[in-house]
């Protein structure tokens, strides 16, 4: 039996989501899952496929509903009022589809018919000429990419004030993925909140204020971007004067010696607390140390080991 | 109002190409029909010697007998009615069943369903636009029968004409709304359009039969067919009929509007519902 909330408990926010379940079948693709986006914030999620990211967003916009817990967009339930909800949101699927004979402009102006015609003509052109975007063209005639760039317009045209992007550049070519990113950096600034699923970490951790890790139906993690790829986990090379024993380095809970070490020159990865092995290290003869934070891509593995 | 009519401008634009196609086909078909029967007069007595040839079985799913294919009617019944309901019942399974499904299907109903529009005014500028489809078509279809009326000895009026092509109306009505139905409850289109297709051949072939085997009367009732009013029209129209299918056809139109606002939006390739046989089937090891 579903029990959906349909109070939310802090209208402020731009996306809060309550123990959100859902299930396929016997297969639960959300198990819980629990969010809170602040508006103006760009919120990337990150997880591998099939953990329950496309779920979510589909959940947020009332493309299906979920079994238990809640979802308010900035305080509006999307299930008892979807058309508030999608008036305000910009939408990009994960893999869009279109009507493959209409030209990109004609798919365009469908897309700003279903929004009673709330839309500016001369940005759109501005984003199609950015974009590098034929509008004349067929779109059974368009690459994978030109489809994407056809996505990103439609979900950017109306000015939206809060974006839900399925990977947003898939497809792209690297030039292509960067003015995306700098145009949904606009939006940001111009007070859109952007709440985005990607692969890509570089793009995360370049866009995202934060980041939300979900694995299997539920998030192991919510932190803000550089708290995230700074803290868990950091590595350290350190050089010895002489040739010693790491014996008790290894010992120490949370540490790990890499491979290539060696008794002069040791790589260690470390989670968690650093205190200990600074202690420890002080009982050897260090001549040099150097620490460095791992990438959000090692952090992210760092999730799945 | 403004975004169903929006759902419903684009559907209807999309139906064009269809509604030429099956409107022109139905309307010439009728023309040479009407033409041809004058022809039908003046050789009359070569054409009975052949349909004196023809096993009664074929006359019965012509919807006539020997006697009956001497009048305008049963002239018209015989080359143009009797399969006028499979022709336009074959273009509202396959529009019905695919009116939402298809774009579900192919992905593209994700995104369209994600703008301002609302799921029942979608629905319903869809549904209505299917309805315009078909009447657009069977518009056509009235004007190729009645364009050569005039000048033909047959005895029809135009209005009268109309008759049997409300009866079609009615027809396609029940036979799209049901894949419709049926498309928003199973898990794939071409499930829900083949079985709207074999209901409507099984229907027309028992109703057909029944004529000559009466034992097969009673199930044949169950199907829409028996109802279609072709030449009888012209004689004695049965509203209640007309009435009962259409009745029919609009509660299954709410029933797949109840089940599309209810169920979740598939994506592409995805069976976000299964179909489950009650029974289980074990394998035993060797």
């Amino acid at each position: 039996m579903s029990s959906i909330s349909q109070i939310s408990n802090n209208p402020e926010l731009a996306i809060e989501v309550q123990g959100l379940i859902k299930s396929y079948g016997k297969v639960q693709a959300l198990r819980g899952i629990n969010l809170e986006v602040e508006p103006g914030e760009i919120f990337g999620f990150l997880g591998p496929n099939g953990a329950g990211k496309t779920t979510t967003i589909r959940c947020l916009l009332d493309m299906i509903r979920p079994d238990a817990g809640a979802v308010h967009l900035f305080g509006i339930n999307p299930q008892t009022n979807p058309v508030s909800v999608q008036a305000f949101t910009g939408y990009l699927p994960g893999e869009v589809q279109y009507y493959e004979n209409m030209s990109a402009e004609r798919q365009l102006r469908f897309y700003g018919d279903m929004r009673n015609g709330q839309v500016d003509w001369q940005y759109v052109h501005e984003l199609a000429e950015r974009l590098s975007l034929s509008m004349k063209q067929a779109i059974k005639n368009l690459s994978k990419g030109n489809k994407q760039k056809i996505g990103v317009i439609q979900a950017l045209m109306h000015r939206p004030k809060l974006l839900l992007l399925d990977e947003p550049t898939s497809g792209l070519d690297p030039l292509m993925q960067q003015e995306v990113l700098s145009m949904l950096r606009e939006s940001n600034a111009a007070g859109a909140t952007i709440f985005f699923s990607s692969h890509i970490m570089s793009e995360v951790e370049n866009l995202a204020s934060k980041v939300a890790i979900i694995r299997t139906g539920e998030i192991v993690e919510v932190a803000e971007t550089s708290i995230l790829t700074g803290r868990t986990m950091r590595r350290l090379t350190v050089r010895f004067k002489r040739p010693v024993s790491s014996q008790s380095i290894e010992n120490l809970p949370g540490v790990e010696v890499l491979d290539g070490s060696n008794d002069t020159c040791c790589t260690l990865q470390v989670t968690g607390d650093m205190e200990r092995l600074v202690k420890a290290l002080g009982d050897y003869p260090v001549l040099d140390l150097e620490t460095y934070h791992p990438t959000l891509e090692e952090t992210f593995l760092a999730f799945y080991k | 109002m403004k975004r169903l009519w929006t759902t419903f401008r684009y559907t209807f634009q999309w139906f064009r190409g269809q509604i030429f196609g099956w409107g022109v086909g139905i309307g010439s078909l009728g023309l040479l029909i009407v033409a041809f029967y004058k022809v039908f007069g003046e050789r009359q007595a070569d054409f009975m010697k052949m349909i004196e040839s023809y096993p009664p079985e074929l006359l019965a799913f012509f919807g006539t007998d020997k006697q009956g294919v001497l009048s305008p009617e049963g002239y018209l019944g015989m080359y143009g009615f009797s399969f006028l309901p499979i022709i336009i019942g074959f273009f509202a399974v396959l529009a019905g069943g695919s009116l939402i499904a298809a774009d579900e299907e192919r992905g593209r109903l994700d995104l369209v369903i994600a703008h301002p529009v609302g799921r029942s005014s979608f629905f319903f500028g869809r549904t209505l636009a299917f309805i315009g489809g078909i009447m657009s078509i069977l518009a056509l279809g009235w004007l190729g029968f009645c364009v050569l009326l005039n000048g033909s000895s047959l005895d029809i009026t135009w209005a009268e004409m109309a008759l049997p092509f409300v009866s079609l109306l009615a027809q396609a009505l029940i036979y799209g709304s049901l894949a419709l139905m049926l498309s928003m409850f199973l898990p794939t289109r071409n499930f829900a359009t083949v079985l709207s297709g074999l209901i409507m051949v099984v229907g027309y072939i028992l109703s057909s039969m029944a004529s000559l085997n009466p034992s097969l009367d009673k199930a044949a009732r169950l199907f829409p067919y028996t109802y279609f009013q072709g030449s009888e029209a012209f004689t004695n129209f049965n509203l209640s009929w007309l009435f009962a299918l259409i009745g029919a056809s609009f509660i299954m139109f709410l029933l797949a509007w109840w089940r599309f606002v209810r169920r979740d939006i598939r994506l592409s390739g995805e069976g976000s519902f299964r179909w489950q046989l009650p029974l289980r089937f074990h394998s035993k090891s060797a």
